[in-house]
């Protein structure tokens, strides 16, 4: 909250420079993100980039990439506008869950709920 | 990761799909506890930095003015196999924070607004704003001790809710419970109305 020691939220802004919103098109908390296969990967990376083009050989929501890196939400997404502007990652516009859940998925979910 | 990169052209990209189902209702209905009842990451709890809105934000200076606010947001995950998850989403019901669930809300299966009887008319703001864009919500009733057990029909005429908006009662420390309130929910919005009627008071 306001008034708090800012110093941790400073060194987190310095991960953006100081930008609050990604690059580029905007992109859902739930979007799915995709390394880009045989893309050069640079050596000089930082290794937050670096997490996330590991992380993402595997299709990965937004939101899971946070949770990896253990960073906000917002610097997560900054970070991934970054990344796909460099053409390392895709992000993938989702569409409205009650358009992409057909009879099958909405099974998978009932029986998955059910079986926690 | 035993992900195989194949060639670039002959990727059968699997369909990988994660449904956002959003948790609201007033400060300390139990938010928070729900969501970390049945999820299966830890980091649950984020504090997410706002700017103030209608400034510069990509200006990289002056970065300290434009730090304002953080705002609560619990998010938790469960798999429901390789590439399809559920995520949760919970933040607070107040009106400066609308501006999150507007994003958290597109796209979103639906919502739960959990309740607390003792102050039933803090979930209000959340329940108006659900109706509103005509988003699919369930009410939970989150039966803290010591909270007088509420008929469901009592909730919803409390509530002003039409007939077909499910009601449950729910003690979110539960997990058996949770799991019935987003099965109810996913019942709801994918089926509407007519599949949970046997749920209904
Ligand atoms: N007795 C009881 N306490 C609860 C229940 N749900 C939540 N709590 C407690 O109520 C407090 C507020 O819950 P929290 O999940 O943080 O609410 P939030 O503000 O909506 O996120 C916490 O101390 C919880 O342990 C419940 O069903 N029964
Ligand atoms: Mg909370």
């Amino acid at each position: 909250m306001t008034g708090e020691d800012p110093g941790p939220l400073i060194r987190l802004f310095g991960l953006t420079g100081g930008r609050a919103r990604p690059q580029g098109e905007a992109f859902d908390l739930v979007a799915i993100v995709r390394t880009v296969g045989g893309s050069y990967e640079p050596a000089d990376l930082i290794p937050e980039h670096r997490a996330v083009l590991s992380l993402c050989r595997r299709p990965t929501p937004v939101a899971d990439v946070a949770a990896h890196l253990a960073l906000p939400l917002n610097i997560t997404r900054v970070i991934l506008g970054d990344l796909r502007r460099e053409g390392f990652i895709t992000i993938e516009r989702p569409r409205p869950a009650t358009q992409t859940i057909d009879e099958r998925i909405y099974r998978e979910v009932l029986h998955g709920l059910r079986s926690l | 990761m035993d992900y195989a990169a194949s060639e670039p052209g002959t990727t059968a990209v699997a369909p990988a799909l994660a449904i956002k189902i959003l948790i609201a209702g007033g400060f300390g209905v139990g938010k928070t506890t729900m969501v970390g009842t049945i999820s299966e990451i830890r980091p649950l709890h984020t504090e997410e930095l706002l700017s103030e809105r209608g400034v510069g934000v990509d200006d990289t200076s002056g970065v300290e003015a434009k730090i304002t606010t953080t705002v609560a947001l619990d998010f938790g995950r469960i798999t429901i196999r390789e590439g399809l998850w559920l995520y949760l989403f919970g933040t607070p019901g107040q009106d400066r924070f609308w501006f999150m669930w507007d994003e958290l809300a597109l796209g979103a299966l639906g919502a739960v607004v959990l309740a607390d009887t003792r102050r039933l008319q803090d979930c209000f703001p959340a329940v108006d704003y659900f109706e509103q864009r005509g988003i699919p919500f369930v009410v939970g009733v989150n039966c803290f001790d010591g909270a007088r057990r509420y008929d469901p029909a009592k909730v919803r005429r409390a509530l002003g809710l039409v007939g077909t908006i499910p009601v449950v009662l729910c003690d979110v420390r539960e997990r058996a419970s949770v799991k019935e309130v987003l099965t109810t929910l996913v019942r709801y919005a994918v089926e509407g109305g007519q599949a949970v009627s046997s749920h209904l008071a």
